[in-house]
């Protein structure tokens, strides 16, 4: 067997620690971790160290539920890791924006994008949409209710105040209802819709869910809801995250420690060109930086320079391989 | 065959891991060829959760120091390699372990501070699952319903927050996406020399 390197082994050992915060041990998991201990000199006490700081983090009950991650920044010290790339991604430039103007009233109106298409919809009652790749929403308002049905894709809402029609966007089984503020919905096959809050209050309802109760989620949150699941909390973001997740209006996407094997799986919403990457290994590594959505050829040749592998395009992908 | 206690983790992660740092630097100013301070670190640990008892210890720091220090000279002889710079330094070692680390002096709640900054600082889905466990108090299980993912889904997200929180506290917050590197891989020649045989 190769040589571990001591990444590795740290990797391993929070597997380990995450598997025992997990519940008791089955005999066959103890024995392979015994087994695993004792295959290098450099296993116990990555483990020791490892699972030791698991149980030191308990500790985090006594912040209490109502922390705040956004409290515990410290001014000016940046959040995210360096990036690792910058330039040449961006070289290609914001694309194109375009705006649609419509109406007061819009019923059973429809508005699609393409894939790596963002489109800004100005709404009759001062709201606008701006919708990201491959989205569609069905849009129909009437004098009591603005609804909007997020049929597929993700969007964000700038809502406009208007106390006697709530705003309400449905996304499947999950409703979220607004007054005046901002908060995106993605609805992205096999993923649970996601609704991260910019600013103001959203309630979020299952309607068909048995026993659903309401959420209501503040600025600065994260909410995460499933079909036939009951509804879920809300997690606080903190605002160069909320940014993050929101750089998609300018046709950018921005990534922070996620696997290459995700950055691929997200890029394929933009693009379709496809990034296939055959090493496991490979896919494993972790990207930081922001990049241009829709150029996945660009993505992978910063990636390849980085991580000091081979990018090569065919028709209709980019494979990457060490 | 090692066996890793709870409590003797827990000790490590008390006592040593705030020193890790100190350690990892002190290790680094050695400028040794061809050694890897992660091996060298981690098997350091291996040697303190062995050890049959840590009641004696009075300073942890100088413990943990001494005991890197013998690890690092079992290398050195294995590989045969010679430092003059480690030779000499001994008496760098105590100087290096004994002045009281502010880390020991932390209270409780600039420690409890420091978690949660180290929480605020994890990755979203990362952050949710841990805040969820760890803040919470909901069993894996638990989360998993709460937020609609499969039970190995929190178990992963749970390991990467272990292994992050451990590049913050045990590395100062850089080098958990670096693999680790060898040490000094420049032979400094004002430093150290190597004698192959």
């Amino acid at each position: 067997m190769p040589r571990q390197t001591a990444h590795e082994i740290d990797a391993a050992a929070a597997g380990w620690a995450a598997r025992v915060d997990r519940g008791p041990l089955s005999g066959g998991d103890q024995d392979r971790l015994q087994a695993w201990l004792d295959s290098d000199v450099r296993c116990p006490g990555a483990y020791a160290r490892m699972r030791g700081l698991a149980l030191n983090t308990e500790r985090a009950r006594a912040l209490g539920p109502a922390f705040d991650p956004s409290r515990f920044m410290p001014p000016g010290r940046p959040t995210r890791r360096a990036m690792l790339w910058t330039g040449g991604a961006l070289a290609a430039g914001v694309a194109g924006v375009g705006v649609l103007g419509l109406g007061a009233f819009h019923r059973g109106q429809r508005f699609t994008t393409r894939k790596g298409e963002v489109q800004v919809v100005a709404l009759g009652d001062g709201s606008v949409v701006t919708l990201n790749t491959a989205s569609r929403i069905a849009v129909d308002f009437s004098h009591s209710r603005r609804d909007i049905a997020l049929l597929g894709g993700e969007a964000l809402f700038d809502v406009a105040k208007d106390r006697a029609r709530p705003f309400v966007v449905t996304a499947g089984n999950t409703q979220v209802r607004a007054v005046g503020t901002s908060f995106t919905v993605r609805r992205l096959a096999d993923s649970p819709v996601q609704i991260l809050v910019r600013e103001g209050v959203v309630e979020i309802t299952q309607p068909r869910q048995a026993g659903a109760r309401a959420v209501l989620a503040a600025a600065n949150t994260v909410a995460v809801s499933r079909i036939d699941r009951p509804m879920v909390t809300a997690a606080a973001v903190a605002a160069p995250e909320l940014n993050r997740q929101l750089a998609w209006r300018d046709g950018r996407i921005e990534f922070d420690g996620e696997t290459l094997d995700q950055a691929a799986a997200d890029f394929a919403r933009y693009s379709d060109t496809r990034i296939v990457v055959d090493d496991q290994s490979l896919g494993r590594e972790e990207i930081s930086g922001l990049f241009q959505a829709d150029d996945p050829v660009g993505f992978a040749q910063s990636v390849a320079t980085s991580l000091n592998a081979r990018a090569e395009v065919r028709d209709g992908e980019v494979s990457l391989t060490r | 065959m090692t066996m890793v206690s709870d409590e003797r983790s827990l000790w490590l992660a008390r006592n040593v891991l705030p020193h890790e740092q100190a350690l990892r630097a002190w290790l680094q100013s050695r400028r040794l060829v061809g050694l890897d301070i992660d091996d060298i670190v981690q098997e350091t640990y291996t040697r303190l959760i062995s050890a049959e008892s840590v009641a004696h210890i009075r300073n942890v720091k100088t413990y943990a120091f001494q005991t890197a220090y013998s690890v690092l000279m079992d290398h050195i002889r294995r590989s045969k390699i010679v430092s003059f710079s480690l030779v000499a330094d001994m008496d760098v070692l105590g100087a290096a372990a004994e002045d009281p680390s502010p880390e020991t002096q932390t209270a409780d709640r600039e420690e409890l501070q420091r978690l949660g900054e180290a929480i605020s600082a994890l990755p979203i889905k990362v952050r949710a699952v841990f805040t969820l466990r760890r803040i919470d108090g909901l069993s894996q299980r638990e989360v998993a319903k709460r937020l609609g993912i499969s039970e190995s889904t929190v178990e992963k997200h749970m390991s990467r927050g272990f292994l992050l929180l451990l590049g913050l506290f045990g590395r100062g917050g850089k080098g958990v996406a670096t693999s680790s590197k060898a040490l000094n891989p420049k032979l400094d020649r004002g430093h150290a020399k190597t004698d192959r045989p």
